[in-house]
């Protein structure tokens, strides 16, 4: 069957339309990722574990002066935290400080070497620059208030046409004390940074790039890697998008063209099942469905942390009994079609069994509408997935492109775009290959409809 | 005509029915009282709601009552988790927020993805319909959520923060842009609207439907160009290029009106979602509207509304591919006399 | 019947030459065509599925889709003294369903299913006369009475699924008909209909045909349509042009082996009414066109085939009166002196 595909005359013209070949490569590429995390090149663990400050940004984003402030003040506390620590346990006696200074990591990101003496002067370099770098923030803080405060006075009785002058030679004299701060800031900047990078270095050769990898793309409002979630949702997008589509193009096909095939009862069956299902909006009955999985023993079975791989038994159930309907119907008009050609007519004359027919001639005369059908209900699926996250009734419990954008939301409206950003472009390479490809797949059936 | 319309709905009783035993046995694969109480539910507790919703007597005999109430619409249920309604109040409250949205971006991008589409299929395969199609498969290959959360940021978030001299929309929220009368039909108040404050409208309205049809875009245009193109491989559109009829007579007199039979059908299966309303966008706009109550319902282990929303849902689902079928006969007159 | 009746050809065509962008590149599915169509006469245009008849005759009308058709440098569609292959869409438009009617295979799909056979008619006159609604209305009830539809008063009003298939091709007909069109170009109008209404739908046009002194340019496969209503006829085959004759000689002196094989395939006289309508079988197959024989196109199928055939393509040539043909050894060969006589 699959051959046959492979060698008809669409499968063809399709394996010439470059785009869609670049298309399927770039799926290719998905799934192996998919297959890598499976075998536990991003596990769970790295999901959540801290990597740095929370809602760190990723690497197109510059960093303003408000959010270096903040960023290093997240270093110089964390680093305070731990050597003071350090401190009370070197002051016992017998006590050591170094274990206290292991303890602390940031993924691969750890404590200098050294002993606890060697790190203390730069420790109180640093956080003398972090105090004096305080102070100057502070009176910066105060100097825009004052200059923005000049500005809308200024805005004002220049709206009434009066005389200005004197506001603006202050406006002048504040920018000026501000532009002399400026410099001395950075440099404080730089003293703290270099003090923090001595305290904590960039991990170097392989760890460095694992731990540049993993902050990329920043990391979320707990501190965790995004990048690593995204790539790990590849894996669950993978699960959902091919479990269902291939249970729902099962179904969907199987009662297709045996409804179409053998007519009767069976199809007067097979049609009212299909129009009860779409009589109901899709989304309500997903929901529904997802609400009927939340029975407290199936719930139960299915959140079991001992078994992750069936927490996601109810979303396939769900998707899988919702999706079919549509791939049955296409197959029921195609195999109607097919039912009529002369060859069908032929080996039904010869005397074959019907189900021999059914199995041998017309399923596999399916076989485009099947691969079209999966590449839709995997897009549909994973899109489904994202929305049914959102409401509640999704992905739980494990990180997903759904679970990502859902989190993300609050950080938008913080400017913070990277949780949402990351989850979409990931998603939306996927979906986009794969709507490539099933228009592609289409076309070359349906030459006509170009 | 008539006898169309009968036919139609006799054959649709069998499939409600079938809903409406599908959407009750779901809900209770899982013991809903027993989900709505918790665990720390007294025996007592459970033993009173499970009596008040009938839940203890044999599935048949809650089927036929249930089908009873929605003959006669009734559904005075108290709601379980909001105190003091009944489940009809709920349902008459929701369905003006929903509409508000829903009406207005359903009409708006049927017809621009109309226009869309012709400008597609007139210049079909030249670089500007080829252009049209890329972007409708790039919107479409980009979450739902997404457009809602970036509708939000840039449409109402932003200029907020910014404060910009254009804020007209709210970042979210409802206020009632109409005040409603009701008209009491059978025993059931359906409302209408009365005096309005269209500023309403825009603040909290607008942003929410211009969104959903961003969105419908790509879906919409594509579908109603492979309508076109379907459309325009057929022989009476060779006919009538022989006729000496130009390129634009062809499509929108010869084409359009063989199109809208397929597009007709499509803007009516929208149709319920006119009721549900667009879930997500209620949700994210925290608009009180029906697809929002549902949710929130689902969430709370809501039983007694749920089970009256999904049935009503359905109700009106089936009446709308009803007035579909009556609408195509009066479309295609091959269907009219048959 | 003579070759040319009147002499005065309303319609040249020249080195038509119509090719297709497709996925596979450029085909080539009409090859240098020329012919003329005579004010009066019926061409009949035969060969086998695929040759490429359908092609030339919208190449003429221009109704191939614009951006996927290219039609050769050389080629010339020479209507009332200009080329209309060059014409902008305008001029075409002016000239289709006025001057060029064409009616097509399937009358079942050939008619828009939304609107009633009378505003369909009345479309027609609408673009190219100036008459009013009314006298239009009466315009298209004649035109249904004059191809022999009953109650055409009442028939106005009714959709195409409404009417026969017979019927249907009568509305067509009328529909290229009632602007009074010097040609007539008629693309297998009886192949889907049944025996007995094709014989009525070919009298009727041959009727038309002496009552409005239309040119047909009539496109099929069937050679006894042929036989019965064409004066004379071109043969294709591949693309190309093979041969031209009149009706007589064609029958009777083919000097293709193409159209000689053609010939033979149909079952003798006598058996007429039982005669399969399906076109004529030929040992082999039409070779494909995107995979041309490098020598003639018939070679592979020709029973006569030389080497000669293998290497060079024939030229359309004369080897005898006025009988261009387009093979290197051509049958029933007759002399000038003997076809003087
Ligand atoms: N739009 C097109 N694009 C590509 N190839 C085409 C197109 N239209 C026609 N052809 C090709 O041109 C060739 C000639 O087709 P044409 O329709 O003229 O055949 P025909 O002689 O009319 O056959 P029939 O008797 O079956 O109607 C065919 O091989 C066909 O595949
Ligand atoms: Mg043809």
């Amino acid at each position: 069957m699959i051959v046959k595909l492979i060698k008809s005359r669409g499968m063809r013209r399709f394996s010439r339309n470059r785009l869609a070949m670049f298309s399927l490569a770039v799926i290719i590429v998905y799934f192996l990722t998919a297959i890598a995390v499976m075998l536990g090149a991003v596990s769970r663990d790295d999901t959540k574990e801290r990597v740095g400050p929370n809602r760190l940004p990723g690497f197109l984003e510059p960093i303003g002066a408000e959010k270096r402030y903040d960023f290093d003040k997240w270093w110089v506390s964390e680093l305070t935290n731990v050597f003071e620590r350090a401190a009370r346990e070197n002051a016992r006696a017998g006590g050591d400080p170094r274990a206290v200074l292991d303890e602390f990591a940031l993924a691969e990101r750890t404590i200098a070497d050294g002993s606890y003496e060697d790190l203390k002067p730069a420790f109180d370099a640093m956080t003398e620059a972090w105090h004096e770098l305080d102070d100057v923030f502070a009176e910066q803080l105060d100097l825009d208030d004052e200059a923005f405060a000049i500005r809308d006075e200024i805005k004002e009785l220049q709206a009434e046409g009066e005389d200005v002058a004197d506001l603006q030679a202050e406006l002048e004299e504040v920018e000026a004390l501000l532009a002399e701060l400026a410099p001395r800031a950075e440099a404080l900047y730089q003293q703290v940074e270099a003090n923090i990078e001595k305290l904590l270095p960039m991990p170097s050769g392989f760890a460095g790039l694992v731990y540049s990898l993993r902050t990329m793309l920043g990391t979320d409002s707990k501190g965790a890697s995004i990048a690593a979630q995204a790539v790990y949702s590849i894996k669950i997008a993978f699960q959902v998008g091919f479990v269902t589509a291939l249970v729902a193009v099962l179904i969907g096909t199987i009662s297709g063209a045996a409804a179409a095939y053998f007519g009767g009862w069976v199809d007067h069956a097979v049609l009212w099942v299909v129009s009860t299902l779409s009589s109901i909006p899709y989304l309500v009955l997903l929901a529904v469905f997802v609400y009927a999985f939340q029975a407290p023993a199936l719930a139960e079975w299915f959140n079991n942390p001992e078994r992750p791989a069936l927490a996601l038994v109810p979303l396939y159930a769900a998707f899988g009994l919702t999706f079919w309907i549509g791939t049955c119907r296409v197959v029921r008009g195609e195999v109607l079609k097919i039912k009529e050609l002369e060859y069908v007519q032929a080996a039904t004359a010869l005397g074959f069994g019907r189900f021999y027919i059914l199995l041998r001639h017309i399923i596999p005369n399916t076989a485009h509408l099947m691969f079209i059908n999966f590449s839709l209900l995997f897009i549909g699926a994973i899109k489904s997935e994202v929305i049914l996250t959102f409401l509640g009734l999704g992905v739980k419990g494990q990180p997903s492109w759904g679970i990502m954008i859902s989190h993300g939301a609050d950080g938008v409206t913080n400017f913070f775009f990277w949780e949402v950003g990351a989850a979409t472009v990931f998603m939306f390479v996927l979906v986009l290959a794969f709507n490539i490809v099933s228009d592609a797949l289409q076309d070359a059936f349906d030459p006509k409809h170009v | 005509m008539w006898s169309y319309i009968v036919r139609k709905l006799v054959y649709n009783v069998p499939v409600y029915l079938g809903i409406i035993l599908l959407t009750m046995a779901a809900l209770r694969v899982r013991d809903p009282v027993a989900g709505y109480l918790g665990k720390n539910a007294t025996q007592e507790q459970i033993d009173r709601l499970t009596q008040d919703m009938g839940l203890d007597r044999p599935f048949y005999e809650q089927y036929g009552k249930f089908l009873w109430q929605i003959v006669r619409l009734d559904f005075s249920e108290e709601s379980w988790a909001q105190r003091g309604r009944t489940v009809k109040q709920i349902l008459i409250d929701a369905i003006p927020p929903s509409m508000s949205i829903t009406v207005p971006s359903v009409v708006a991008s049927a017809f621009i993805a109309l226009v869309v589409s012709l400008i597609s299929a007139y210049f079909r395969g030249r670089l500007i319909d080829r252009t049209l199609v890329f972007f409708a498969v790039l919107g479409m290959s980009i979450s739902y959520l997404v457009y809602i959360i970036f509708g939000q940021f840039f449409g109402a978030f932003l200029p907020l923060h910014q404060q910009w001299e254009f804020t007209p929309f709210a970042i979210q929220g409802y206020e009632a842009w109409t005040s409603w009368s009701h008209l009491s039909v059978l025993g059931l108040n359906i409302p209408y609207p009365n005096g309005i404050k269209f500023e309403n409208w825009i603040e909290y309205c607008m942003l929410p439907v211009i969104i959903g049809v961003i969105v419908a875009m790509g879906y919409d245009t594509r579908f109603y160009r492979a309508v076109m193109v379907e459309e325009s491989n057929k022989d009476y559109i060779v006919t009538a290029m022989a006729k000496g009829a130009s390129k634009p007579k062809i499509m929108f007199v010869h084409m359009l009106k063989n199109a809208m039979i397929p597009i007709i059908t499509r803007i009516m299966a929208t149709l319920p979602f006119l009721i549900t309303g667009s879930i997500l966008l209620e949700m994210y706009f925290n608009i009180p509207g029906m697809g929002r109550e549902l949710i929130t319902a689902l969430i709370a282990n809501d039983f007694p509304v749920i089970q009256a929303f999904v049935s009503v849902l359905a109700l009106l689902f089936i009446l709308s591919i009803i007035l579909t079928d009556v609408l195509y006969a009066l479309v295609d007159p091959r269907v009219r006399l048959s | 019947m003579t070759n040319a009746p009147d002499a005065k050809p309303v319609l040249q065509v020249r080195h038509l030459t119509t090719s297709f962008r497709t996925d596979d590149g450029i085909v080539t599915a009409v090859d240098d065509v020329s012919f003329d169509v005579f004010a009066g006469e019926t061409l009949g245009v035969v060969g086998e599925s695929g040759c490429g008849k359908t092609v030339t005759s919208k190449s003429i009308m221009r109704l191939l889709p614009e951006h996927l058709t290219i039609y050769g440098e050389q080629s010339e569609v020479i209507f009332e003294g200009k080329n209309i292959i060059r014409a902008n869409e305008r001029e075409m438009r002016k000239i289709r369903g006025d001057k060029i009617a064409m009616i097509f295979q399937e009358p079942m799909t050939s008619l828009n299913p939304v609107f009633t056979v009378g505003w369909q008619l009345d479309e027609a006159l609408k673009y190219h006369t100036n008459l009013s609604r009314k006298q239009r209305r009466e315009k298209a009830i004649e035109m249904l009475r004059l191809v022999e539809i009953p109650n055409p008063e009442r028939r106005i009003h009714e959709y195409p699924h409404q009417l026969s298939g017979g019927m249907r091709q009568r509305v067509m007909i009328a529909m290229a008909l009632c602007c009074e069109p010097d040609i007539l170009i008629a693309d297998e109008p009886t192949t889907a209909l049944d025996v007995t209404i094709q014989a009525q739908i070919l009298d009727l046009m041959n009727g038309l045909k002496e009552k409005l002194h239309t040119a047909i340019m009539l496109i099929t496969h069937d050679l006894g349509v042929v036989a019965q209503v064409c004066d004379r006829v071109m043969v294709m085959y591949a693309g190309r042009a093979i041969e031209f004759g009149s009706v007589r000689e064609i029958f009777h002196e083919p000097q293709h082996p193409y159209t000689n094989a053609l010939l033979e395939s149909i079952p003798k006289r006598g058996s007429r009414r039982s005669r399969s309508r399906r076109l004529p079988t030929i040992p082999g197959i039409v070779p494909s066109l995107r995979n041309l024989p490098k020598g003639c196109r018939f070679n592979d199928r020709c029973p006569a085939c030389q080497q000669r055939c293998i290497d060079e393509e024939p030229e359309l040539i004369n080897h005898s009166l006025d009988r261009p043909v387009r093979c290197h050894f051509p049958l029933n060969q007759k002399t000038q002196t003997e076809s003087a006589h």
